[in-house]
């Protein structure tokens, strides 16, 4: 008997849980996404954040990064307009430059300087997905790249 | 379409609720919680005579994910605890202690550790039975035990996708309920299977009390063998 009160209870709770947040999640773009750089680029950066020890997962995202920026942003990167580095976040060198892309782990974050000194970063989580097929990390980073270095 | 351009579209759906559930799928199969998922579906299988109990331990240890997953979500987006922080010290600290706690428990469970029985020994020797023996406590606290041991890629999946999804939507309830039901699936499926086709055979073997002897070695070696192999990763 008791059980049963139980149960209606936890299905009541769902039921009204459910009800409550449905709206929100239909809506939504609640809270606005990374501010974007407006104007002239001055430099990207792209990071490959790690710690010591790395899953092989990570280090294939961190390979493939620098395999793309070398292959297809080879003058951007001798003219210093794009940086990429494996940063090792256990490092206490890289504390300063982990705070500031507030990496939370294994991570690619790209940061984005614009000539009015403002400054931009965000997380790329789709790279995840991309790792059983180097073609396609590739072009996909590629295209992310180019959009932020024509400022979209 | 390959498989991770399906978990890709499935993880970045529209709808929250089933971009957790893919998540939580990606992370099942990723290697710290598949570890942590095969002890836990050996110490659920420990008591395969009774098979309604065995269901309803899967369900339990997941409730005990959820717990966890639900708290460190509620953590940071109700609380406003940095996401950075905390992902960074459970990243640190929480696999060095599974490793030795794995061990510790396999131990316990093989005998070979006694627990010392000072003026609180009936207390310790209940937890020690509520551990070993039956008891869904136990497998709650595995669930919430096993869920704080994050790993390079489960990070990646809980703190970089399914929390910037509870920040999203300020929803650090049911997206990382549903986050947390999917990690356990394995589990739960595994038990399911247990429950029809295990239980069943130790009746018509009708030698069930031998069998159940031979699995509580089974699982203590597992609790150790998935220990060591945590301390030899990251110790070692």
């Amino acid at each position: 008997m008791n059980k049963k009160y139980l149960y209606a209870g936890i299905g009541i709770a769902v039921v009204l849980l459910l009800v409550f947040m449905l709206p929100k999640y239909f809506n939504g773009n609640v809270t606005a996404s990374e501010s974007k750089i407006s104007g002239e680029i001055e430099k990207i950066e792209v990071y490959h954040f790690h710690a010591t020890r790395q899953c092989y997962t990570c280090k294939t995202v961190g390979a493939f990064s620098e395999e793309t920026v070398n292959t297809y942003f080879a003058d951007e990167l001798k003219s210093g307009k794009i940086v990429f580095a494996h940063v090792n976040i256990d490092l206490p060198e890289n504390k300063a430059l982990v705070n500031k892309y507030e990496a939370k782990g294994s991570s690619l974050l790209i940061g984005v300087y614009g000539k009015d000194g403002s400054f931009s970063k965000q997380e790329d989580t789709n790279v995840w997905y991309k790792i059983d097929n180097e073609t396609d990390f590739m072009n996909y980073l590629k295209g992310v790249i180019e959009q932020k270095f024509s400022g979209i | 379409m390959d498989l991770m351009s399906f978990m890709q579209s499935m993880g970045t759906n529209s709808f929250p609720l089933i971009a957790a559930f893919f998540i939580g799928l990606m992370t099942a199969l990723s290697p710290c919680p598949l570890a942590t998922n095969i002890t836990a579906i050996a110490y659920i299988s420990k008591k395969i005579d009774n098979g309604k109990h065995t269901l309803i331990t899967g369900f339990v240890y997941t409730l005990g994910r959820m717990f966890t997953y639900v708290l460190l979500a509620s953590l940071i987006v109700y609380v406003g605890v940095n996401v950075q922080a905390i992902s960074l010290f459970l990243q640190t600290y929480g696999e060095r202690i599974l490793g030795p706690l794995l061990i510790f428990m396999g131990l316990i469970m093989l005998n070979l550790i006694k627990l010392p029985s000072l003026k609180s020994g009936n207390m310790i020797n209940r937890i020690k039975e509520k551990l070993s023996e039956k008891g869904y406590w136990g497998s709650f606290l595995l669930g919430v035990i096993f869920a704080l041991a994050f790993c390079p890629f489960s990070a990646v999946l809980f703190f970089g996708m399914l929390i910037p999804l509870a920040l999203k939507y300020s929803d650090a309830f049911l997206i990382p309920s549903v986050f947390s039901f999917a990690t356990g699936l394995p589990v739960i499926i595994f038990a399911f299977i247990l429950t029809f086709s295990v239980s069943k055979l130790s009746k018509v073997m009708n030698k069930a009390q031998i069998f159940e002897k031979y699995m509580r070695y089974a699982i203590a070696i597992t609790f150790l063998i998935v220990g060591v192999y945590y301390t030899w990763r990251v110790w070692i």
